[in-house]
């Protein structure tokens, strides 16, 4: 699961503001959600697919009216915990990550908004064999590391067997797990630097070809690749496994900037990479000359320097979202909102149906007819602020994404006092009691007063179970909580279903600390999850997903939520889009504006 | 102040008679600010004990959530007044669209009542602790110093914080909802134990200068028991520091009550609460100001008013103060 940055977390928070601007101006037209950028506008979303060697040519295509040149500030609120392709895992890392490492394959988003999962240093998108067991990339011609070497296969191989090393503790784990075909990928083999052989399931016939032998088949296995997690880094230049600390500060680039200097959680510095060729990336713009980042501004800070708009800071960004309390300042100010970038992100929220406690599908769907979902946007604040109401398990950026409405949310978002009332009258429970559990933060405090109320109204006997934030993972992640229904989000490693359905409604996967906050146990279920991942195609696995995530709430195992947006602004001198992808600001088309 | 000028029909015998009390009375009587400031105050706690009274003569109560319909997509009142009409008096609760006017007059309720029986908790046992230790002396104020120690360097906001999951889910079985009197009842305890350190060092303090004076060698000589020296020779004389203590302790509780709230270990959001309301204005002051305002004033006014009330009774029961 990925983390949304700190956007989340800050939304709940709340910081003491300066002077009072009374009255305000006036909002109402610019409350409006803003257009969704997507060839289909009927589904509201950016869709992602699975492109071809053609899509995967370079160079990048060209945003209209974009300049080269000029310097553009990231102004963050934290540093890149870690640079070293080996150790990303969230998308602030990753998003930095992107202007200087490359991997073989890569997420490019159109200029219509949506992407196309395309090779970066691989010239398409891989060839599968054995249905999906046996995976071959080749890569381009001409790339080349920051000190002019190309970049081999040997460097690919190389790439792949550091990540058993326990140096390398903090990226990703599938594919690891995938070639050795063991949980515990460490026991079957032990990294390259303490010598032995290399990894015999990934071969490398010729300096540009690359064949990964997997243990079953993974027909996402190319969508995997794309995670920063698993770029490419250089052989010669990573031997040491003791200069890893200074290497994660300062990776070797291949992508189009190079690490200037880099001070940790305080600024960094980027240059061009002059060995970066434009013709073999068809993802990356790199329109300005130099990025500078200052770390350590808060959202707030950052958002009032937008607001402000002086000096260098016109030539700014950032990736973290609005500082929550100015949010209803921007959205109400037609000036400001001309350099708001806004869009749907892949992360979601949902609630969790305790399945082992509430066992009557009745009982359940009268709770998702109860739901009082529209108050409870309206409160969190509404399609810019907070997300759109979703009614699917998976995010609409998800490979396969079907809009579908089963429990009729869409239509009364409100919900159906009446239908409640029924179907609990038809599931013969008087006033059933409903344990609903939620931290103790000031947003999920005042859910809970509009749950409260709507489930009081449609008939369950409510009890309200306030837990201390601190000890709210531990608490939900237990199977035998004496918890009903309690929120819960997600964001998907990858666009392919496997990254958010099994973990969170595989039976098989119940367990305390898991992700299966539903305790949703259903053998068909997990039987089509097991004839889902067999599937070779994305396609056939996004059609296949869909259908599971159809049954799934068909059973209303959870009460679907929210597709969470993002919200952000830019310098006057500076234009940036929505990245669909990362759910943030693009780093990747940005250019500075004069 | 002006020169007393009496009633010629007064006779001087008349005034030499009156009591301590009877003279701090009149003092602050004659203290024009001090009534209008008691007036206030008074006011306030009128409010909040017949706060369901209000709401059946305004027609609305604190949790129904009147005005959500009249709120914007992202949760806004109608600007700039914040959705004040002839129905809404004070405006739309953001967010939820209560009634601003009864989430306020019930706020003011919960507050008060919890700063109310704090105060009156911590001073009860700070006046019994400072006595202690100051009459009483060697052993005994040794060990009470050191307590008082330890408590004033307690965080007593963040033992807050930590204490109140653990009595939830000591007190509260698994499937169910903690009681609002238990998290009332909590807060209070809590408020009182962590609070009263502070008075009962200044009493103390006052409590060893008083021992020493010749009226209470007196009493001891002319045999009286230590019972009757504290009641009778040396609490009459510590009034004056309780009073103000007391006057400046409810005010800064009805403060630390607000911040709990808005901490997630106050009363919880289904309970209105003044301090959480105004926090929570702070968040939607850029477009909603009047819902930083109401809360806002109200407190500003009743802690300015109780604290200049405080001031009064001070200067009236001081026997330094000019006048008569």
């Amino acid at each position: 699961m990925r983390n949304r940055a700190l956007a989340v977390l800050a939304a709940g928070a709340l910081v003491l503001a300066g002077c009072a601007k009374g009255g305000g101006a006036p909002r109402s037209q610019a409350t409006q959600p803003p257009p969704m950028p997507t060839a289909t506008s009927e589904s509201k979303v950016a869709t992602i697919r699975v492109g071809g060697a053609a899509d995967s040519q370079g160079p990048a295509t060209e945003v209209s009216g974009a300049k080269r040149g000029g310097t553009i500030t990231g102004l963050f609120s934290v540093g890149p915990a870690h640079l070293d392709p080996g150790q990303i895992y969230y998308s602030d890392q990753s998003q930095i990550a992107g202007l200087i490492s490359r991997g073989l394959i890569g997420f490019k988003q159109q200029r219509d908004g949506n992407i196309l999962i395309v090779g970066d240093l691989a010239t398409d998108t891989g060839t599968s064999g054995d249905g999906g067991k046996t995976w071959t990339f080749t890569l381009k011609d001409g790339v080349k590391w920051e000190d002019g070497s190309p970049i081999t296969s040997e460097d690919v191989k190389w790439s792949f067997e550091r990540l058993y090393d326990p140096v390398i503790n903090q990226g990703p784990t599938y594919v690891q797990q995938w070639l050795v075909g063991s949980k515990d990928y460490r026991a079957k083999y032990p990294g390259p630097y303490k010598g032995g052989e290399g990894l015999k399931t990934i071969e490398t016939p010729d300096a540009r070809t690359v064949v990964f032998h997997l243990d079953k088949q993974h027909g996402d296995f190319n969508m995997a690749l794309g995670m920063p997690g698993y770029a490419i880094v250089p052989k010669k230049h990573t031997q040491d496994v003791k200069d890893e600390k200074n290497y994660d500060k300062r990776p070797h680039a291949s992508g189009p900037y190079r690490i200037v200097k880099h001070t940790p959680d305080k600024s960094m510095e980027m240059e061009r990479n002059p060995h970066w060729d434009a013709a073999t990336d068809p993802i990356r713009n790199a329109y300005p000359d130099r990025w500078t980042f200052e770390f350590g501004v808060t959202v707030q800070q950052a958002t009032d320097r937008f607001i402000a708009d002086s000096g260098e800071d016109q030539y700014a960004v950032n990736i973290f979202g609005l500082g929550p309390e100015r949010l209803p300042e921007v959205v109400a100010d037609p000036e400001l909102m001309k350099r708001a970038i806004t869009g749907i992100t892949p992360f979601t929220e949902y609630w969790a149906i305790n399945t082992k406690r509430i066992t009557d599908p009745k009982v359940r769907e009268a709770l998702i007819k109860a739901w009082p979902m529209g108050a409870i946007h309206k409160l969190a604040g509404g399609d810019m602020g907070f997300g759109y109401l979703g009614t699917t398990i998976m995010s609409p950026t998800g490979v396969g994404f079907r809009k579908f409405d089963v429990w009729g949310q869409l239509d009364k978002p409100d919900g159906d006092v009446e239908a409640a009332r029924k179907l609990l009258a038809e599931a013969g429970e008087q006033n059933p009691t409903i344990v609903y559990a939620y931290a103790n933060r000031p947003l999920q405090q005042k859910i809970a007063v509009l749950v409260q109320e709507a489930l009081t109204k449609a008939g369950f006997t409510y009890v309200g179970k306030e837990i201390d934030a601190n000890s709210w993972g531990d608490t939900i992640g237990q199977v035998d909580k004496a918890i009903d229904v309690h929120r819960s989000g997600w964001g998907a490693d990858w666009p392919d279903g496997q990254t958010v359905l099994p973990p969170l409604f595989d039976g098989r996967l119940v367990a305390d600390g898991a992700s299966n906050y539903s305790n949703y146990d259903n053998p068909e279920v997990n039987k089509a999850i097991d004839e889902a991942d067999k599937l070779a195609t994305a396609e056939e696995r996004g059609a296949a997903w869909s259908k599971i995530d159809e049954m799934i709430v068909k059973d209303a195992a959870l009460i679907p939520g929210f597709y969470l947006t993002y919200i952000d602004m830019r310098g006057s001198k500076v234009w940036a889009e929505m990245d669909y992808y990362w759910g943030g600001t693009n780093l990747l088309t940005a250019y500075v504006n004069e | 102040m002006a020169t007393v000028v009496l009633p010629e029909t007064a006779e001087p015998t008349v005034t030499i008679g009156l009591s301590p009390g009877r003279i701090a009375w009149r003092r602050f009587k004659r203290n024009r600010t001090g009534v209008f400031c008691f007036f206030v105050s008074a006011t306030f706690f009128i409010i909040a004990a017949t706060a369901p009274l209000i709401s059946l003569a305004y027609g609305k109560n604190a949790h129904e959530r009147y005005g959500y319909r009249l709120l914007d997509a992202s949760g806004y009142p109608p600007p700039p007044t914040g959705g004040m009409s002839p129905e809404f008096w004070l405006g739309i609760e953001p967010g939820l669209g209560r009634d601003v006017f009864m989430q306020l007059v019930f706020g003011i309720r919960t507050s008060l009542a919890i700063a109310l029986i704090a105060t009156v908790g911590l001073m009860l046992i700070g006046i019994t602790v400072g006595i202690a230790a100051g009459y009483l002396g060697g052993r005994t104020d040794y060990w009470a110093g050191r307590v008082i120690d330890v408590l004033l360097a307690f965080p007593s906001q963040l033992m807050l914080i930590a204490l109140v999951p653990v009595v939830d889910s000591m007190l509260v079985g698994p499937e169910e909802a903690t009681p609002t009197w238990l998290r009332f009842a909590t807060l209070c305890i809590v408020l009182t134990a962590l609070g009263w350190a502070g008075s009962a060092r200044i009493l103390r303090s006052q409590v060893l200068s008083l021992r020493e004076r010749e009226f209470v060698e007196a009493a001891k000589v002319s045999g009286a028991s230590p019972a009757r020296i504290i009641f009778r020779e040396i609490l009459p004389n510590l009034w004056s520091p309780i009073i103000v203590l007391a006057t400046w302790q409810l005010p800064i509780l009805v403060g630390v009550e607000a911040g709990l709230g808005f901490l997630g270990v106050g009363l919880g959001p289904d309970v209105p609460d003044w301090g959480r309301m105004f926090l929570e204005g702070v968040q939607y002051y850029h477009l909603d100001f009047p819902y930083l305002l109401w809360p806002g004033l109200a407190m500003l006014i009743f802690i300015v008013c109780f604290n200049l009330m405080g001031d009064a009774i001070r200067d009236a029961l001081d026997p330094k103060t000019k006048g008569l």
